[in-house]
């Protein structure tokens, strides 16, 4: 039921795309004074994602509902891509730096909850710390990009930037910028050194991996680089470094590929060669580029979902995604493997499938620059191992025999887990028959990179004898697969030359270190936090004091007698009580009578502020005091009880002279401070003039808390209620565990 | 809860509605004479800790009204509330407005502050009403 909604949207992106003329734009403000606005600039870039998006979520949601059956945890996940679609939608459609930013960090967001479903799992709780570590490590690594753009170009929108782009073009700010945004699109896109997150990442539901994890959140770097391609395009480090990064991916993951047995983390290693494939097409010049990229990340969409999805029902059916134990599985499940062929076809780049269009459109855009070549000769290798995962994935676990171990316990997957890979798979085999039906759109799409990408005339012949040794070779690795298995899995690589161990390792210190700042901070010594509390005070003071004394201030205060009136004796009445009180309190050694005392040295401040004009500060100040020393007494009452009650400790030389130099300071700062007269009216002044006619106030006080100064209020309640939230859950294991003794 | 002061229980009864009344009077006076949420929150908070020592915790925790965890909620939300109607009329979040009612022989000034100053009462009432019930009941005995 719940892929109705990613249908609908997939209905009206179509509708949209059919009628597309020029990009619609939806703005309004955010955050006005910085210049940022909410605003989605929705082109055909922007619909082809979009579709990609709605479609492929509309074949997740169907297959995740059969795929999950009765979990009872089952809502966890559909909220959870409900919110990762939302936040792709908005990702692509925005047009402001930050707007995209919020959605980018959103979708790593729900891949760490999606990734961590089977948070029983300890493997997947990693898994899933590994991959939000990365990508959000290239997140802030992206913001930092751009806010240096915005700042370079004056706006945040990513029109406005590309607009603005040839006046800040060659300064060294904006190569900075520009290898921030690679660091942020090679975390999300899973390129060298930062790939290692996404075959880890399969250990996420297989919906999630073939939506989340090959479908779309992965090309969102892909997607921002081509978006933003035009503002670096004349930085001569933007192509060779995304070659050369994208052809190293594509290359190692291929290598990668051979060492696993697990047939998802095959597929999640084509995966990442796929992606690098998409980051070179990117960098190559030419206009060839931009039409090969779209229809490489369109035929993707359409051969690696099915094959997960394809992976997901094998998983599910048999019990096993090893391939070693896999067989023969096209006698149970016949509509799995037409799906897994048909996949398999255009993974492949077989002629007459949609991947071999694609594949022709990059092998037109390599040739393109004579300097690049080369890169064509070595994607030979690279495209022949993708030959053979294809004919592993279709043709090895379902037509091969095997050896007979197979699995006893067999079935074919439900109808709703069969239904969305072979309508995508088909709809790629389709596509590939009649290309011309998403020329247009697949064109319109490219423009919106390279204004002067245009339709590509493919020579049939001269391609396909082009694609001869690929499909050679790629049958050879395919038929020694095992053996090559053999020989790469004993290939051990230094650990320091991989990312993962440094990640971890890292990680590892970090946790040691706060353990040891928490133990030394948190020490559990009420009288050593007094101390820290109190030292740190008098120096504290102690410098503000030094500054004003530099300042050439005197600190003596100029003593004024007014005339003496009765407020004036009340006040001096009030410090009396303060002073004896206070001289009571060294005297005294009673907890009791201690914390009485110091509630009349509470009222004798009260007192004074009620006498010096402030009779709101002076209720505040009785009643906090008495409040203040029933709840006391009472926790006295109770540790007294209890029998728990601390010896008073004699008096220490450091605690005294602690004490001693704390009350010098604070005195010498009282007088500075009245002495000086530094103190200004003007605020004072202010609101008593503005109170009245301005807040319909006369009690300056409240209107200032209620009205200019109410969102501070606001601040202080919300931090008030949340700290008794806290305490209360505290009390409240307090008590349970009073009860239970 | 043993060894209560009859006294005091039999005060208390009395006091507490008093100076209940007195918070609300506090609170509503508040913008024009010493007074206010804050203080007004503050007084209520009293008149909980005099039902406690005089009749114990648990009777303290029934006095808050709608119960310690809710109140504060509710009042988080009043004074946020308070801030949108300045929305409507394109001003900043928590412009506070004021509708003047003549009455005759003088002019009666509702506006928004006062649903904050509610916001606030609550919450100061909710919050440390509800802490002081929960550290006081520590001292209290289990019920047998």
């Amino acid at each position: 039921m719940l892929a109705i909604a990613p249908f609908a949207l997939f209905v009206w992106a179509s509708r949209a795309f059919l009628r597309y003329e020029a990009p619609f734009e939806l703005r309004f403000p955010w955050v006005p004074w910085l210049g940022v606005e909410v605003g989605f600039h929705v082109d055909a870039l922007a619909l082809f994602f979009l579709l990609l998006i709605t479609g492929v979520g509309t074949c997740v949601f169907v297959y995740a509902a059969g795929y999950l059956g009765e979990d009872p945890k089952r809502r966890r996940l559909f909220s959870w891509l409900v919110v990762f679609m939302a936040a792709m939608i908005g990702a692509v459609a925005a047009d402001d730096l930050f707007v995209l930013y919020t959605f980018w960090e959103l979708t790593s967001l729900a891949s760490f909850m999606l990734v961590s479903y089977h948070h029983e799992s300890e493997t997947a709780r990693r898994s899933a710390r590994q991959a939000m570590l990365v990508t959000f490590g290239g997140g802030f690594v992206l913001l930092l990009g751009f806010l240096v753009l915005a700042g370079l170009a004056g706006t945040s929108s990513i029109q406005g930037v590309i607009a603005a782009a040839p006046r800040f073009a060659g300064e060294p700010a904006a190569r900075f910028a520009m290898f921030c945004l690679f660091v942020g699109a090679f975390t999300k896109s899973a390129q060298i050194p930062f790939h290692f997150w996404l075959p880890d990442a399969m250990a996420a539901p297989t919906p999630v991996s073939a939506y989340l994890h090959s479908a779309t959140m992965v090309k969102l770097g892909v997607y921002l680089l081509a978006r933003i391609e035009h503002v670096f395009a004349d930085d001569w480090l933007f192509g060779p470094t995304l070659i050369v990064v994208g052809g190293t991916t594509s290359a190692w993951a291929m290598v990668k590929t051979l060492r696993e047995r697990d047939l998802k983390r095959i597929l999640a290693w084509a995966t990442v060669s796929a992606l690098g494939t998409m980051m070179m097409l990117i960098g190559l010049p030419g206009a060839e580029g931009a039409m090969a990229l779209v229809a490489f990340v369109l035929a993707h969409a359409l051969y690696k979902a099915p094959l997960f999805f394809v992976a997901g029902n094998v998983d599910h059916c048999t019990g096993t995604r090893d391939i070693g134990q896999l067989a023969a599985l096209a006698r149970v499940m016949p509509w799995t493997a037409a799906a897994a062929l048909a996949a398999a076809l255009s993974m492949g780049g077989f002629p007459l499938s949609f991947g071999h269009f694609a594949k022709e459109l990059i092998h037109i855009a390599k040739r393109d620059g004579d300097l690049y070549t080369i890169i064509g000769y070595g994607s030979i290798p690279v495209s022949a191992i993708t030959v053979a995962v294809a004919a592993i994935a279709a043709v090895r676990i379902f037509w091969h025999r095997g050896d007979g171990s197979i699995p006893s316990e067999m079935h074919e997957a439900p109808f709703s887990m069969r239904i969305p890979p072979l309508a995508l798979a088909s709809l790629g085999v389709l596509l590939g028959l009649s290309p011309h039906v998403v020329d247009p759109m697949l064109q319109a799409a490219a423009k919106c990179i390279t204004p002067d990408a245009h339709l590509v005339e493919i020579d049939e012949t001269r391609e396909l004898l082009g694609l001869v040794p690929v499909y050679a070779l790629g049958v050879i690795v395919f038929a020694s697969w095992d053996r090559l298995h053999e020989v790469v899995a004993k290939v051990k690589l230094p650990s320091f030359l991989l990312a993962k161990t440094h990640l971890e390792k890292s990680q590892e210190t970090a946790v040691h270190l706060a353990s040891i700042v928490t133990r030394t901070i948190q020490h559990g010594r009420l009288r050593g936090y007094a101390a820290l509390l109190f030292s740190t005070m008098l120096a504290a003071l102690a410098l503000t004091l030094a500054a004003t004394l530099e300042d050439g201030r005197t600190l003596v205060a100029h003593a004024r007698l007014g005339e003496i009136d009765g407020a004036r004796i009340a006040v001096l009445g009030a410090c009396v009580l303060l002073v004896v009180s206070a001289i009571a309190m060294t005297v005294l050694r009673d907890t009791f009578v201690l914390l009485l005392v110091s509630g009349l040295m509470g009222l004798g401040v009260a007192l004074s502020f009620l006498f010096a004009g402030a009779p709101d500060l002076a209720l505040t100040q009785f009643i906090v005091e008495v409040a203040l020393v029933v709840v006391i007494a009472s926790v006295l009452l109770r540790v007294r009880r209890l029998g728990i009650e601390h010896p008073p400790t004699p008096a220490s030389p450091s605690r005294l002279a602690l004490s001693l130099g704390l009350g010098a300071a604070v005195a010498l700062a009282i007088v500075a401070a009245s002495g000086t007269g530094t103190a200004s009216t003007a605020l004072a002044e202010y609101f008593g003039a503005h109170s009245l006619p301005d807040a319909h106030g006369r009690n300056v006080v409240n209107v200032l808390l209620v009205d200019f100064r109410a969102l501070d209020t606001l601040g202080e309640i919300t931090v008030l209620s949340l700290a008794f939230f806290a305490t209360a859950r505290v009390f409240a294991a307090f008590r349970r565990e009073e009860a239970g003794r | 809860m043993k060894g209560r002061i009859l006294v005091l229980e039999v005060a208390a009864r009395f006091l507490h509605p008093l100076m209940m009344a007195a918070a609300v009077w506090v609170l509503l006076r508040g913008h024009d004479l010493p007074g206010g949420g804050f203080i007004g929150g503050l007084v209520a908070v009293c008149a909980t800790a005099l039902v406690s020592v005089a009749r114990g915790a648990e009777a303290a925790r029934a006095s808050i009204p709608l119960g310690a965890p809710r109140l504060t909620a509710i009042g988080v939300g009043l004074a946020a509330t308070s801030g949108l109607p300045a929305l409507f009329a394109d001003a900043p979040f928590l412009t506070h407005l004021w509708v003047e009612l003549p009455l005759g022989f003088t002019q009666l000034s509702i506006g928004t502050p006062l649903l904050f100053d509610a916001g606030v009462f609550a919450v100061v009432f909710g919050a440390l009403g509800g802490l002081l019930v929960s550290i006081l009941a520590i001292d209290e005995e289990e019920a047998p």
